[in-house]
């Protein structure tokens, strides 16, 4: 395998996904909306990534294509070096077993007329665990994982709160002791105390079962919480990467600087004295971003040459990395 | 949750409120969700009637159903004849209940036909989309374009008239409705999440349009099916007074409503007593889908 780093779970190099725009009735492609375009990030075992963005910007896609529930218009998505983003379906399938997925809507994203018994068991039956008495020890072990009741097993989603169903989709993602979960912003469709409950259960079983998160989330104080390093993303590109303190503590580029003024800090005293800086204008539309630097119409920084050429992702020092001409490295 | 107000009110036993509500088994809840409504279960006894008359027929018919009495012809309802005869002196009592079983068979097997080749139909189309649906859906286009009863006509004058090839032929005219639905509703479907996760965790194609998609696309037409029932055995009428139908002299409810019509100012039992007997049967298979329907959802456990 030709890997460059051992310790990478999943390397991801130069991304793309763009979705064709139809017209008419011979389905003419007039365009394509760069949902993702030319994204990296690399992540390591044990580690949480923090994926952030506003809506629209491609981070679900991006979570998506790591799925391999899009094929990717170009790149590579190396799962522990084997490249995953041109294997053909019935591979795949195989392969699936080794990532597991959250979805955000706990309603959603569970079968309304199987039981939970069979929700969660369903990753076993698809791979291969025939045997019922396995099954069902398994399923009863990924109840008590996830803090459900074994008793609850014959229950259907509608029986459960919304809290309940999003375990039920945890302990369905961790069924095949995947090495790799991505989860697409789990807990934005929950209230604030049940958000604490299940990002506290996601560290537990991180801590007891050796996972690797992608977090994707566009609550930014969550998102600091649970990740180790952080990534910006800003339509269709990844603008800054950082350790996750450090992306608080000390954000470069002018979006991510925008993005954390908007976040209220708890404290009056500092809260009054908080300048916010407001981005102006709306975000422009992926199917015809703006040239040069995605950024520069709506940045404070922003000077002709931006428009020219796209910034990449450069090293500032301690693995910080940002895209932007004007930050001085 | 306190029983009394006041000082001397106990706090509730925490311990009491286990977590999960007791559990019903699903059968017990299903039937009783059916049976606690009255419709579903007068349409369910209507129906259970109806399979009754057809299998024990000959020993419900007071005469057989093609002995004809000249003599006796439409004769209003009185003590032998209870329904009064038709113009050829056959009892109209018994014509009904040896036509149960034409309008049963007929029923039954159009139904199973149009509606397994029609949902499997509408399943692939929507499921894979692209070319395969163009195709599929252009066909059904085509089919629906076709009156039914031209279509019946086409495939009886090639095969010739009998029970058979009725089937065959409102089988085929009868595919595009459910194909049609069952399109809409696994498109719709097919978008939750939970479709995409099963997609996620490796699941086959097969598997997940068989598990994942088709149950929760059902119920829709589990209504079309009873509903589909009642409107082939009007078809079945119409074909007969065609005369590309069943052959006479075989009873059948829709071939005697047109040979009673021609009497409706004389002897209107004629025509009115198998017309009956059609709208409960139609109204009974609407009930009885209804009450499926609601018995099958586990969305309205506890709502009903």
């Amino acid at each position: 395998m030709n890997q460059e780093n051992p310790g990478n779970v999943i390397e991801i190099k130069n991304l793309r996904m763009y979705f064709p725009i139809t017209r008419g009735l011979l389905r003419r492609r007039v365009g394509e909306i760069k949902a993702v375009d030319d994204v990296s990030f690399a992540i390591k075992k044990n580690e949480t990534l923090g994926l952030v963005g506003e809506s629209g910007c491609g981070k679900t896609t991006t979570g998506r294509c790591i799925l391999r529930l899009y094929k990717p218009t170009a790149g590579e998505i190396r799962f522990n070096g084997t490249d995953i983003s041109g294997m053909n379906e019935n591979r795949l399938r195989l392969f699936r077993s080794n990532m597991g997925a959250i979805f955000q809507d706990p309603y959603g994203s569970l079968n309304p007329r199987q039981t939970a018994r069979t929700i969660v068991g369903m990753p076993l039956i698809v791979h291969g665990m025939n045997d019922k008495r396995q099954q069902n020890n398994r399923v009863e072990e990924l109840f008590k994982l996830v803090g459900l009741d074994a008793s609850m097993m014959t229950r259907v989603p509608h029986e459960f709160s919304g809290g309940q169903r999003q375990r039920l989709g945890i302990a369905r993602a961790l069924a095949c002791q995947p090495a790799l979960i991505i989860c697409d912003e789990p807990v934005s469709a929950l209230d604030v105390s049940i958000q604490a409950q299940i990002i506290n259960l996601l560290e537990e079983l991180q801590e007891k079962l050796g996972l690797t998160y992608l977090f994707i989330a566009h609550d930014l104080s969550v998102v600091q919480h649970i990740s180790n390093r952080v990534a910006v993303m800003y339509l269709g590109r990844i603008i800054e990467i950082a350790n996750s303190r450090e992306l608080y503590e000390n954000p470069l580029h002018p979006y991510t600087k925008a993005l954390l003024s908007a976040v209220p800090v708890p404290n009056p005293v500092i809260e009054r004295k908080r300048t916010r800086t407001v981005l102006k204008g709306e975000v422009p539309s992926p199917a015809a971003p703006p040239p040069g630097c995605h950024f520069n119409p709506r940045c404070n920084l922003a000077t002709p040459d931006c428009a020219e050429s796209s910034p990449e992702l450069r090293d500032t020092g301690n693995g910080h990395q940002v895209a932007c001409f004007k930050v001085q490295a | 949750m306190l029983e009394k107000t006041g000082r001397d009110a106990k706090p509730v036993d925490l311990a009491k409120w286990s977590e999960t509500a007791p559990r019903y088994s699903e059968t017990k809840r299903m039937i009783s969700v059916f049976a606690g409504r009255p419709l579903p279960v007068i349409g369910f006894v209507i129906i259970a009637l109806l399979i009754l008359v057809a299998i024990f027929a000959p020993f419900l018919a007071p005469y057989p159903p093609n002995q004809m009495d000249i003599i006796n012809k439409l004769q209003p309802p009185n003590t032998t004849h209870l329904l009064g005869t038709d113009s050829l002196g056959r009892d109209t009592l018994s014509r009904i209940i040896y036509g149960s079983r034409t309008s049963l068979i007929i029923g039954i097997s159009v139904i199973a036909i149009s509606s397994a080749v029609g949902i499997a139909l509408g399943l692939f189309a929507a499921y894979f989309g692209g070319v395969i649906y163009h195709v599929i859906m252009r066909f059904m286009d085509a089919l629906m374009a076709f009156p039914m009863l031209l279509l019946a006509l086409l495939v009886a004058s090639l095969l010739g008239a009998g029970m058979k090839n009725i089937i065959i032929a409102l089988g085929i005219g009868m595919i595009a409705a459910p194909c049609r639905l069952m399109c809409g509703v696994v498109l719709s479907v097919k978008q939750n999440d939970y479709v995409m996760s099963a997609r996620a965790m490796g699941m086959s194609n097969l598997r997940l349009m068989l598990q994942e998609i088709l149950p929760n696309a059902f119920p829709p037409l589990l209504v079309m099916i009873t509903i589909g029932l009642g409107a082939v055995i009007l078809a079945e009428a119409g074909l007969s007074f065609l005369g590309i139908g069943i052959t006479p002299p075989t009873a059948t409810w829709g071939g005697m409503v047109n040979d009673g019509y021609k009497f409706v100012m004389t002897s209107p039992v004629l025509a009115i007593s198998p017309g009956i007997a059609i709208m409960l049967v139609v109204f009974g298979f609407n009930m009885l889908g209804d009450g499926l329907r609601d018995a099958l959802d586990p969305k309205l456990r506890g709502v009903i």
